[in-house]
């Protein structure tokens, strides 16, 4: 030991020959005693590292025993002792060194200045070293304080005193000389892990003063009172986490080293640097603090990602313990000047967060002063962590948090933001208000409720709310209660699963042989991957060469590796036989483990206790048996949160791993599959010889001069999958519909599901930008009310239809019916030898090409069968539940329901499945509407008025109850209908009714569509005040229900019967094929900007679903088509010529043509000249959310059944438009007239068409 | 580093085996040149000698090539990107690397245009020239100038680079099938290894090239399309970066990608002539694509892509040809992988077996081995046992038709 001292004490003596030499070259300084100090401060940084580096390493080897604690000790106040000597002895020649490095760098700094510029930086450093000296203090006055350490002591107070004093004097010499001072600061510091270039925030002089006063104050406090952090961390020590002590201790050893490593090298750099440097601190410096916000937002643009990942990667880094790791990781990145400049506030929090929960005080204060050095100014989120430590550690003197709280004030916060904006987790808020309760004793903080504005539009729906109340759902608060404990064991298991419906099937002995086989593989399979991943975590642990690079590490620790390899067993089970591209595959692992990783994130900071508490009491407004509220959902939700202040915060906090994350490590999964997932070839078939395969390949495939990765499983397995026809699903916790009633969207970020993450707005992956601009919006709030109405239906399963579906499904399917049939049911893949001269190369070529078609059709089949399978399965399984849909939107404010599968936005059959789970007595009128329902259904009668309809409906009464008694033996009426099963649905409902006592008191749950008819034409003519398009549309009061695409139709028959008698071939071949259903989504879609090109494609689809069209003139006939429906608009919508024309004209003149809606925004207008005869309304994909949000809540009664809250959330300005147009226009506001249609076209929904409910 | 050496040396080793490209400075393409004059009366004397008979006695004479102005602007006419050979001494040059006067092959000109070059080839006594113009534009000058001769000039309504469309639909002119063009023309099919039947020449499209190129080699290799009827030889300009790329070597990890080593392996590839840019006519005002990487593209380069007559002289047929079309697809996705990684992955533990039997090293990258050896490889898979079960055999059938020839 006496060995290893004797070293570094060489060592700092040949450093100070070192200096001697410098000294030499260099002119004698003048002495004024404020250089006394800096030359200390220049010392002990040299002496330190050595000393400490020992004494570390001391403590480090002879643990607890008494003696040698002792023995530590007193070589400890030895140390302390000698470093003082040392002190004494060498202070001339550190001020010469820093001369030497001016002069070095510029002539005009005099001595005086550089030294008097070191002032406010050196302040922090001497501290950093007195909570050790402390420390060690401390140890020796239990014992014995001895002569020396009194005498040191005594200096040292000295000394702060003097130096508490220097930054007021030194101040005025700043401000002359700032040159010399950010020179100075910068060879000046070299704490641990800064050792060079420190940047300090020359301008705000006042502030960073009085900033690096908190830390040297907090410093003190930890060194002058003997119980402060001192004994905390001596807690810490004793404590029984040993791993930590070592680990703590092991880091700031590294860090010595690494320091005195660095420092040739730093100095070297710095030379090389101060020109650059010096003039990079003056000029960009000062701006800094007003930047901060703009280079928050700059950097969320251009560097957003990269901020993204470090911010991950540390909080990934904390959440798994691995705290050694996460500083280690900061460090690197503050001293790496290209990533320095990425760094802000927030991410320091993060560590300071997590020392605050060791209660370190002084590890904050070093945290601070990172801070400070990046040219960083601590917010709230630092004032927060540094409190909560203060009211961790029982004796804290409330000086020091005055300190903090005065330093806040003048930093412009006040103890009530960091309430209200700060996030919390597990016990921090209680520290934080210990802490400022010590000084305050009654202070309470006040939450005031964000002032929520709302556009003007909607102002009235939120202002006039007298006699309005929320409507309650049919539950009692305790049910409520109890589905949402269920909703929650099922979220925080993350998965769930299922009894497939197949599993009705008998079971074969095949079958359970299989089963058996696969169980046993995955089992193997399970042990192999453990072990892989084990093996692979190790690799990467200790392979990080560049501790500033990222890595996955962290990401593979955040869960246990059970889990992990759950989550790669299940993608097995469900990779499709044809294979499924590589990125999309890992992106789908990725966001797995995410999803678990926030869960647990939330059970971890005990988010989930709270949650309970604040739903529990959310009920209330719910429940059919507590008093009525006036509020809204999101108002409620707000309040309780107010209300319910103390623990952790609900909202915000988690960050979202960037895109690129999530694939890679996915794709790091992928890869551990890829190589250690094996099985014999033999396992099918004994004759084939026995080896060992992988079950997963990755292969390419090609498209153009592209290449695609793909993972593409083994024959063999497939068809151990296919025969073992495994009953069981399972699914993510988000993938099925929530127990309970949605959590209402309050904010952007926190709603739907209780712990799974959701997004309120669908973004194509990785696209953050959204994600910012979605934030800045401050207009949301009627948006996401609408979302929670959305939500608040509750829905059940019509049990008598799924069970007829299942019959079908399980039996062979049915195309007509749209149940997929089973893969047995799909036509062969013939097999052809190749090689066999028999065949001529033509024969090979189609031969080929049947082949082709076959694989096609399978994998077509297959997909379509599994994605039945799966809502099937779903709506099997909650056949007793009742059951609701949390809803999100996309970018242009179309709303979807979360779960993918089984929602009401799905086919015919599972819209069939889906009722309200409440329902209401038909009244006088209700049967009449169910009938009317149902011949919208069938999708006859279009041209019908509604009593025409229901005449019609009451003649095949017949037929109708024929389908309910005998849906699959019967007449089978029902099955030509459009809409087969909601058809089949529909007649079964009447049929009960009709059969009912009293048809007027029968309770129905049945839902009834309503839809306007081609809503962008609507708006168009009410736009231009055209009477005669508007009628089309239904605008205007009618007998008969309009029918515009049929109208089109007609009108462009008529071109077409022209142009066949003047010979056109193309129009002789489309006769008879001109029909409503292909014109009608090329018609719909004009308005939205659809372009010739689009909508030739889109009547080439429907030419091609003809069966006996001719397949070679689809082109031409879709050519000509497109052209013919145009020049049919324009043709019909004569009255709307001056828009054109003024639209055009606008196009040409390239000038933005726009107007103003009642909110008082001024509306741009796309500006490209289109070849569509329309003005093209200003849709907003690009302007997204921010131009105008109007929700037009239209409670449409349906007479008959149940209040349908139609809730038409709709971002586009158009609907205001054609608000105010009615509002100051001639004519009189007219609705929709309420045109009912049945038939709604999956495909053209997906694409373009309107979602309503 | 020992296997770094050793590597380096079996790479020499092998290279100096396998068959090398030719490069210009191997051969003087001017050595066998003859002067224009003399080429001129000898294309007069073998008109004489075939069908002197029908020709008339006032075209002895040499056409008229036109004034380049005039050319220049009936080239800027034309609404698409296109390159044109205007120059007289560049369509000459090209000429006398055709060698039209001696050889019985037909040549296809594609797009030719003002029809510079076509007067030139006819000039320097070419017995058969078929114009393949897609563009209506400049269909009717060439006709005219078809009528004017009798037989030696056939004007088509054609894109030789769309030939063979994979979609279904009618077609119309200049989109066409090859069986029709050739029965059309009344050239019929021939064995493999029969003469030259017919030589193309022209300029690739800027617009896709490296797609044409490869749906041509896809054709080439399951013969189908133009190489149905024999071994037709390409004498493309191509631009300098891609001409790079299909020449490529195995260790020029950035280059040598499957489609280079397919071409090499069907084709002798000759490097004719090179010419800047500036020396073509571009008829649209859009700049030249830039080379963003470290491949010169400062000229086009006429290259001659004769197919080997020995081609499928080995095992190989036009049928099993789309498995090895697979293979190398799949071994040079990636170049830096080991190649008895990509060989085990489809039939387990041959790899090495494969491998000694091709005298490599265990660690040999896909990257580092050429195309003789890859046609080589897939020679020995083809006849093992092992491999013909594997599922790689079933892979192969959808992946290159989805791009390929139908």
């Amino acid at each position: 030991m006496s060995l290893l001292r004797v070293c570094a004490f060489a060592k700092c003596v040949s450093r100070r020959t070192l200096f001697d030499k410098c000294a030499v070259r260099v002119s004698p300084a003048d002495r004024c005693p404020l250089c006394v100090s800096t030359r200390d401060g220049g010392v002990r940084r040299i002496s330190e590292t050595p000393l400490r580096l020992q004494r570390r390493k001391v403590s480090f080897m002879i643990p607890k025993r008494d003696d040698a604690k002792k023995r530590v000790v007193e070589q400890s106040q030895l140390l302390d002792v000698l470093k003082a000597r040392i002190q004494q002895l060498q202070p001339d020649v550190v001020l010469d060194v820093h001369h030497a490095n001016v002069q070095f760098v510029k002539a005009p700094s005099s001595g005086r200045g550089v030294s008097s510029g070191k002032g406010p930086k050196v302040a922090p450093k001497e501290k950093t070293d007195i909570p050790k000296s402390g420390k060690t203090l401390k140890a020796a006055s239990k014992s014995k304080t001895s002569r020396w350490m009194e005498k040191l002591t005594r200096e040292k107070k000295n000394k702060l005193t003097k130096e508490e004093r220097l930054p007021q004097k030194i101040q005025k010499n700043v401000k002359e000389k700032p040159s010399g001072k950010s020179k100075g600061s910068k060879s000046g510091s070299a704490l641990p892990g800064t050792s060079h270039k420190v940047i300090s925030s020359a301008a705000p002089l006042v502030k960073g003063r009085a900033r690096t006063k908190l830390s040297d104050e907090i410093r003190a406090a930890v060194s002058s009172t003997e119980v402060g952090t001192t004994a905390a961390a001596a807690t810490v020590h004793k404590g029984p986490k040993g791993k930590q002590k070592a680990s703590k201790k092991q880091g700031p050893v590294k860090e010595g080293k690494r320091q005195t490593e660095a420092k040739e090298p730093a100095e070297e750099m710095e030379k090389s640097l101060d020109q650059q440097g010096s003039r990079w601190t003056l000029s960009s410096n000062p701006q800094r603090p007003e930047e901060e916000e703009e280079d928050v937002e700059v950097a969320a643009a251009a560097c957003g990602d990269v901020q993204l990942s470090i911010r991950s990667y540390l909080e990934a880094c904390v959440f798994a313990g691995d705290v050694e790791r996460a500083h280690s990781f900061l460090l690197s990145q503050h001293r790496v000047r290209s990533r320095r400049k990425l760094l802000n506030t927030d991410f320091y929090n993060i560590m300071m967060r997590v020392w605050a929960k060791k209660g370190t005080l002084n590890q904050i204060g070093r945290i601070f002063i990172l801070l400070e050095e990046a040219g960083l100014k601590p917010n709230l989120g630092s004032y927060c962590t540094a409190l909560e430590c203060m009211g961790r550690n029982p004796g804290c003197q409330p000086k020091l948090i005055t300190r903090c709280l005065r330093q806040m004030e003048e930093d412009g916060l006040s103890a009530d933001d960091l309430f209200s904006q700060c996030v919390f987790r597990q016990d921090e808020r209680d520290m934080v208000l210990k802490a400022v309760h010590l000084v305050q004793p009654d202070y309470k903080p006040r939450l005031h409720a964000r002032a929520a504005q709302c556009p003007s539009l909607v102002q009235e729906f939120y202002t006039q709310r007298a006699d309005h109340q929320y409507p309650k759902l049919d539950f009692t608060q305790e049910e409520l209660q109890e589905r949402f404990r269920q909703q929650l064991r099922l979220e925080e298991d993350c998965t769930v699963t299922i009894d497939s419906v197949e599993a009705a099937k008998p079971v074969t002995d095949h079958m359970a042989k299989m089963r058996k086989l696969l169980a046993d593989h995955r089992a193997q399979w399970q042990k192999i991957l453990l072990q892989a991943l084990r093996e692979s975590k190790m690799i990467l642990a200790n392979t990080n060469t560049k501790d500033y690079r990222l890595n996955l590490y962290p990401y593979l620790c955040v869960l246990e590796d059970r889990e992990y390899v759950d989550i790669m067993i299940q993608s097995v089970a469900s990779l499709p036989p044809s294979g499924e591209s590589l990125k999309i595959l890992g992106r789908d692992l990725g966001h797995r483990v995410y999803t678990k990783y926030c869960v647990q994130q939330k059970q971890q900071n005990q988010v989930v206790e709270k949650l309970r508490n604040i739903y529990n009491a959310y009920t209330d407004l719910l429940a059919k048996d507590t008093k009525e509220c006036i509020v809204l959902p999101s108002e409620y939700w707000g309040r309780l949160e107010r209300e319910q202040s103390s623990g952790p915060s609900l909202q915000g906090g988690e960050t979202h791993w960037p895109y690129i994350v999530s694939v890679e490590l996915g794709i790091y999964m992928v890869d551990m599959m890829v190589k250690n997932l094996k099985m014999n070839s033999d396992v099918l078939n004994p004759a084939f010889e026995r080896k060992l395969i992988p079950i997963l390949y990755h292969m390419y495939t090609f498209r153009n001069t592209r290449q695609v990765g793909f993972i593409k499983p083994h024959p063999i397995l497939i068809q151990m999958q296919q025969d073992a026809m495994e009953s069981k699903l399972t699914f993510d916790s988000y993938v099925m519909p929530m127990l309970c009633p949605p959590v209402p969207w309050t904010s952007v970020k926190f709603g739907a599901y209780l712990l799974t993450p959701s997004k309120l707005m669908r973004t194509v992956e990785g696209a953050t930008q959204h994600e910012v601009l979605l934030e800045k919006c401050q207009n949301l709030l009627p948006v996401l009310d609408s979302l929670n109405q959305l939500g608040n239906c509750a829905w059940s399963i019509n049990k008598p239809l799924l069970d007829i579906i299942i019959s079908i499904f399980n039996d062979r399917g049915s195309d007509k019916l749209d149940i997929p049939p089973p893969l047995s049911e799909a036509p062969k893949i013939p097999h052809f030898n190749a090689q066999d001269p028999a065949y001529t190369s033509a024969e090979k070529a189609h031969m080929k090409r049947d082949v082709i078609n076959a694989k096609k059709k399978c994998s077509e089949m297959h997909s379509l069968r599994m994605d039945a399978l799966y809502k099937l399965s779903i709506a099997n399984h909650m056949r007793d539940e009742i059951f609701w849909f949390p809803h999100n939107m996309d970018f242009r404010g179309r709303t979807y329901p979360c779960p993918p599968y089984f929602n009401h936005l799905g086919s015919d059959v599972t819209r069939a499945l889906l009722l309200f789970a409440e329902g209401k007595p038909l009244g006088p009128k209700g049967l009449d509407w169910l009938k009317i329902h149902l011949v919208n259904l069938t999708g006859l009668k279009k041209r019908s008025s509604l009593e025409g309809r229901l005449e019609y409906a009451n003649s095949i009464m017949e037929d109708v109850l024929d389908s309910a008694d005998n849906p699959l033996n019967g007449n089978k009426w029902w099955m030509n209908a459009d809409e087969p099963w909601q058809a089949l649905g529909c007649c079964m409902e009447i049929a009960n009714a009709v059969r009912s006592p009293d048809p007027t008191n029968f309770i129905s749950n049945f839902p009834v569509h309503q839809d306007g008819s081609c809503n962008g034409l609507q708006h168009y003519a009410a736009l231009g005040r055209d009477v005669i398009g508007a009628t089309s549309v239904n605008l205007m009061p009618c007998e008969m229900p309009q029918d515009v695409y049929s109208g089109v139709a007609q009108q462009v028959e008529e071109f077409r019967v022209r142009d066949a008698q003047s010979g056109m071939k193309i129009a002789q071949v489309l006769e008879g094929f001109i029909s409503r259903k292909v014109v009608k989504q090329t018609v719909m879609t004009v308005v939205y900007g659809v372009t010739r090109y689009g909508g030739r494609l889109q009547i080439e689809k429907r030419l091609k679903e003809i069966e006996d069209f001719p397949k070679e003139h689809v082109w031409d006939a879709s050519h000509y088509l497109v052209r013919m429906v145009f020049s049919g608009l324009k043709e019909m919508f004569t009255g709307t010529r001056e828009i054109q024309a003024e639209g055009r004209l606008a196009a040409n003149r390239n000038t933005t043509h726009g107007w103003c809606v009642s909110s008082g925004e001024c509306v741009g207008m796309a500006q490209s000249e289109s070849i569509i005869p329309f003005p093209i309304i200003p849709w907003c994909q690009r302007v997204c959310v921010c131009v105008c949000v109007c929700v037009c809540v239209c409670v449409c009664v349906c007479v008959c059944v149940c209040v349908c809250v139609c809730v038409y959330v709709c971002v586009c300005v158009c609907v205001c438009v054609r608000t105010c147009c009615f509002l100051n226009g001639s004519h009189p506001p007219v609705f929709p007239s309420g045109e009912l249609e049945g038939g709604r076209e999956k495909k053209m929904e997906e694409k373009m068409g309107m979602v309503e409910v | 580093m020992s296997t770094q050496i050793w590597r380096g040396a079996d790479l020499m080793m092998r290279s100096a085996c396998c068959r090398t490209i030719r490069s210009p400075s191997s051969e003087q393409p001017g050595a066998e040149r003859t002067s224009p004059s003399s080429a001129l009366t000898h294309r007069n004397l073998s008109a004489v000698a075939v069908q002197g008979q029908s020709r008339p006695l006032c075209r002895y004479d040499s056409l008229d090539l036109g004034e380049v102005e005039e050319n220049v602007r009936r080239a800027l006419a034309c609404k698409k990107i296109r390159h044109f050979i205007v120059n007289p001494d560049l369509a000459e040059l090209v000429t006398q690397h055709l060698r039209p006067e001696n050889g019985r092959s037909v040549i296809f000109e594609c797009n030719p245009g003002p029809g510079v070059l076509t007067r030139t080839l006819l000039n320097a006594g070419a017995q058969r020239v078929v114009a393949l113009e897609g563009d209506k534009l400049f269909l009717r000058d060439l006709q005219e100038l078809e009528g004017r001769l009798d037989g030696q000039l056939e004007v088509v309504h054609c894109d030789y680079f769309k030939l063979d469309p994979i979609g279904v639909g009618n077609l119309r002119p200049p989109v066409m099938y090859t069986d029709k063009l050739f029965t059309d023309l009344g050239i019929s099919e021939a064995s493999w290894t029969d003469d030259i039947p017919v030589k193309v020449v022209g300029i690739l499209p800027l617009r896709n090239e490296r797609g044409t190129l490869l749906k041509m080699v896809y054709a080439l290799f399951e013969r189908q399309s133009v190489y149905r009827y024999g071994r037709v030889e390409l004498n493309l300009f191509i631009s300098e970066k891609e001409y790079l790329k299909l020449v490529s070597r195995p260790g020029e990890m950035m280059q040598y990608r499957a489609f280079s080593v397919l071409w090499q392996m069907a084709c002798d590839i000759e490097l004719l002539h090179k010419e800047p840019w500036e020396s073509f006519v571009k008829s649209s005002k859009q700049r030249m694509p830039s080379s963003k990487n470290q491949l010169p593209n400062e000229h086009l380069c006429l290259v001659r892509l004769r197919p080997r007559a020995d081609l499928f002289s080995g095992g190989l047929t036009p049928t099993n040809a789309s498995t090895l079309l697979m293979m190398v697809k799949q071994c040079l996705a990636k170049r830096k992988v080991k190649l008895i990684d990509r060989l085990n992955l489809w039939s387990p533990d041959s790899g090495s077996k494969l491998l000694s039997e091709m005298g490599m090293l265990e660690d040999i990258l896909t990257g580092h081995v050429y195309p003789e050896e890859y046609l080589r490889l897939f020679q020995l898979i083809d006849k093992s046992q092992e491999f013909t079960q594997s599922w790689l055999y079933e892979e192969i059938l959808e992946n290159p038709q989805r791009e390929g020839w139908g």
